[in-house]
């Protein structure tokens, strides 16, 4: 500390700061050195998931990032099946890329939302609220829940494609293009919002792999890199559609990125939506443990019930990795078992505890003003950090 | 008798004196906070219209929420001000009363047509200017007192842009002053009847309206208070009714400053309605009212618009835009003169 | 790439440290000593694996030891962008300490740090390591650890 500079501990109560603090030394208007203090709201998902049935932590892990739910669910039970030995059928893996890419879309308008209002632009923050509420809304059809869907199980998905979603599905696609070309107009190629952030808080591409950063931010620093295309899951490998790669690395790559991912995520519904095979929903194994009266009732209503098994289900001891290219970036879970009910040891890093690594690299440098302009641009989620 | 003509005495003293009507009705004080309520509520409303939600609504839902704002005044007056511990009282206190002050005494020297005028004088414009130039100091005074690092970067933003701005503001107000040779608003009102300001020096009138924008942090440049940066700035220690004198503060400069826009650009109460003034004699003013008043709508409209600049781009803007276009303009203004004399 | 093919890899890589090298449920897994674990970090870094996916600690309190494990991969290899291996050291659990692979790997810093906090596996030489996630005054035992018990709340707790 040198009498030129000040300390400023912005949050966590603080209206830009979110569930967050940071540690930042200033001199004058220019930050020399910042630091992330984290751990707000934590809650240990890897100690509670050691007291939990295995089917019981599927609801727990999406708890942390809310904005992106079916991605983290997804990771979880791709792990599980791992362990298992079984793989969903067809038409499940199918429906939970559906599931995913809607999603996907509603996380990357909840975080321009929230770029929207660090950088003062009440409207962008209001839109994007207003937009992501179309995809909560057709999720909500297909899965009964609005944010935390659970619609991914050990072996499949919980339900089956409902009646008239194909066509509520095009409409809503439909209107989210038109509006995107609004955003577009209004705030994206707004001359103050390219002023704010074009040039801010560029993250070389070395560095970008050196801090093992994930998600649309590593994507937008250069680096060809998606866990879709890397290690399809679910039905990537049969879908087209491309990996949006940006070479600038400032905060401006980085959104415009996410919006691109948008129109990606997009083309991925309409072709499931076009390619979706007939078929079960889930894996053979369990369908057969549910009794053929609630079968029947299954086959007519699209819904599942569970079996009995998923209550007590003990994978065999082992080890087993998985990851997930979520709306934020790479989920990756490793889940030991131990033969028992209940995992061994349960680990789950998410791709915002991954970005922590941006505040402490990214701001100093940068003036005060641009604190929010950054943390804005790389989709920052504190709950999905501190899980 | 006596009560009778007490009362006819009062309501010439209070109605039908420029010098005491002006302050207190029109262009003064009952104006202004009938207009806070009213501007406040136009802005929210219309960020709510471009934002697809409703705004204010359920205070008077027949008249789309317009009382909402009168709500929200009375909870500020009868809201405690929190005065913290570590804070310097006196600063903390004077401040926000003194800056409301300063905000609204240059519209007590506005005049409201040209024969009722609270001032009169050959200086009335440098008058209205140097008031103007007073309130950022309470700002600063203000952000110092509240002893919150927050405040105290917000309170030296607003001394950088103040900076920034001044110069501009006087030079373009010059400018517009030389092409008519006078420092007297009546004066430079009377002469517009042929030919508007902003015909005759447009550099002058982009100018101001610039700075008027700057100076009473409308967007994009609402940098002072900054919200996701520095909670509120100066004001981050304020509650209760010294927060709304502090919030009302910057609408009221704004007011004063359009309605300096309207009378130096836009040709004053030109055209003059002149059968208003049987209804009384600050009537025909009105037509710089409703001038002020579009060029109020104008500046809230931005907010739905625009995010903030940063702070040294607006002071970009300030030295390299606003200064340059105000040398400009006092150019121009001598190209007039000598083209037309 | 194969199983067989990255082991063959990294046993081509990691020739001259002192591990063993093998499969576990499927993952390519090196175990080292905690002494040998900067060097084989070093080597496998030279081999492109250019960043650290997770740092996970396992508590084993039957053997008196936690287990770290590294997931690394890389980013610019595009043969090895597919292919996470476990990299696993393990400590006494009584004074468990590690030297930092910060060095090698930068994005290890937080989440080493994380595994610092609540796992109580010291890293020497982390500048990130500190109380992460848990408050900065917390004091006991680490929360992972097999005997942290939740503690009960509410009606379930014991009178």
């Amino acid at each position: 500390m040198s009498e030129r500079t000040i300390e400023l501990y912005i949050g966590p109560q603080h209206p830009g700061s979110g569930h967050m603090r940071f540690d930042i030394t200033l001199d004058g208007d220019i930050i020399v050195k910042a630091e992330p203090s984290i751990g707000y709201v934590h809650r240990s998902v890897e100690k509670i998931a050691e007291t939990k049935t295995y089917i019981q932590i599927a609801p727990l892990v999406e708890r942390p990032s809310l904005a992106d739910t079916v991605n983290p669910n997804l990771g979880y039970i791709l792990a599980l099946e791992k362990l298992l030995g079984i793989e969903a059928p067809p038409r499940a893996q199918y429906l939970r890329t559906l599931a995913a890419e809607a999603n996907r879309i509603h996380s990357h308008f909840y975080g321009i939302g929230i770029l929207g209002i660090m950088l003062g632009s009440s409207t962008a923050f209001m839109w994007a609220f207003a937009d992501r509420e179309i995809m909560i809304e057709l999720l909500q059809m297909l899965t009964g829940a609005r944010i935390t869907y659970s619609y991914v199980i050990p072996g499949g998905v919980r339900r089956d494609l409902p009646v008239g979603f194909k066509e509520a599905a095009e409409k809503a696609l439909r209107y989210l293009e038109r509006r995107l070309k609004d955003y577009e107009k209004l705030f994206f190629e707004n001359p103050v919002t390219v002023a704010r952030l074009k040039g801010v808080g560029v993250l070389k591409k070395e560095d970008a792999i050196a801090l093992g950063i994930v998600g649309p931010n590593l994507r937008a620093s250069g680096v060809h890199y998606d866990v879709r295309r890397i290690e399809p899951y679910a039905a990537y490998d049969d879908l087209d559609f491309e990996v949006v790669v940006k070479k600038e690395g400032d905060s401006y790559a980085r959104l415009m990125a996410r919006v691109e991912e948008i129109k990606q995520s997009m083309r991925i519904i309409r072709q499931v939506l076009e390619k979706i095979p007939d078929g079960p929903i889930l894996h053979e194994k369990y369908y057969k443990m549910i009794p053929p009266k609630t079968r029947k009732q299954i086959e007519e209503t699209g819904r599942l019930k569970f079996p009995a098994a998923f209550a007590t289900l003990k994978p065999p001891k082992g080890e087993a990795l998985s990851r997930v290219e979520g709306a934020r970036g790479e989920f990756l879970y490793y889940v030991v078992s131990d033969g028992s009910p209940r995992p061994y040891r349960f680990r789950m890093v998410s791709p915002s505890f991954r970005n922590v690594w941006l505040f402490a690299h990214l701001l100093p440098g940068h003036r005060l003003a641009d604190i929010p302009a950054i943390y804005g641009s790389i989709d920052y989620f504190p709950p999905c950090a501190d899980r | 008798m006596q009560v009778s003509e007490i009362i006819s005495w009062l309501i010439n003293l209070l109605f039908y004196k420029p010098e005491v009507f002006c302050p207190i009705f029109y262009p003064g004080l009952v104006t202004i906070l009938a207009l806070l309520i009213f501007i406040i509520w136009l802005e929210r409303k219309i960020a709510a219209k471009v934002q697809l939600r409703y705004g204010p609504l359920y205070v008077t839902r027949k008249a789309g929420g317009i009382l909402q704002l009168l709500a929200d005044l009375l909870r500020y007056m009868f809201q405690e001000p929190i005065i913290p511990k570590t804070v310097d009282k006196i600063a903390f206190i004077a401040g926000p009363v003194l800056l409301f002050a300063t905000a609204y005494v240059p519209a007590a020297l506005l005049p409201a047509t040209a024969e009722f005028t609270g001032l009169r004088s050959e200086l009335s414009l440098l008058a209205v200017l140097a008031l103007l130039t007073l309130a950022p100091i309470f700002d600063i005074i203000i952000g110092w007192g509240s002893n919150n690092k927050f405040s105290l970067i917000g309170s030296m933003r607003e001394g950088y842009i103040v900076m920034s701005y001044e110069i501009p503001m006087f030079l373009s107000t010059l400018a517009i002053a030389m092409v008519y040779g006078s420092l007297n608003i009546v004066e430079i009102v009377e002469m517009q009847s042929r030919c508007w300001g902003i015909l005759l020096n447009p550099i002058a009138a982009a100018t101001f309206l610039l700075v008027a924008l700057i100076s009473t942090a409308r967007f994009p440049f609402e940098i002072a208070e900054a919200e996701t940066e520095i909670v509120m700035g100066p004001y981050t220690e304020y509650s209760g009714i010294l927060y709304g004198l502090l919030m009302g503060a910057s609408y009221v400069k704004f007011y004063v400053l359009s309605m300096l826009f309207a009378l130096l650009f836009l040709g004053g109460w030109h055209p003059s309605i002149t059968w208003l003034e049987k209804i009384h004699p600050a009537a025909p003013g009105l037509v710089v009212f409703i001038k002020a008043l579009i060029i109020m709508v104008f500046g809230i409209f931005l907010r739905a618009v625009y995010p903030r600049f940063r702070v040294d781009q607006a002071i970009r803007v300030g030295w390299h835009l606003l200064f340059m276009l105000s040398m400009l303009s006092i150019a121009y203004s001598l190209a007039v003169i000598w083209l037309v004399g | 790439m194969k199983l067989e093919e990255v082991l063959e890899l990294l046993k081509a890589a990691l020739s001259g440290v002192e591990c063993l090298i093998g499969e576990e449920s499927g993952i390519p897994t090196v175990r080292v000593h905690p002494e040998n674990l900067l060097e084989a970090a070093k080597k496998l870094k030279e081999s492109g694996f250019d960043h650290v996916k997770s740092v996970t600690g396992l508590d084993y309190p039957d053997e008196g030891e936690i287990e770290v494990v590294y997931h690394v991969s890389s980013y610019t290899k595009p043969e090895l962008t597919k292919v996470i291996v476990a990299l696993k050291a393990r400590v006494k659990r009584d004074s468990p300490k590690l030297t930092s692979l910060y060095g090698i790997w930068p994005s290890s810093a937080y989440l080493e740090s994380e595994t610092y906090d609540l796992m109580g596996v010291e890293f020497e030489g982390n500048p990130k390591q500190r109380r992460l996630l848990l408050p900065e005054d917390y004091e006991g035992i680490p929360p992972l650890r097999k005997d942290f018990k939740i503690p009960v709340e509410g009606v379930d707790a014991v009178e």
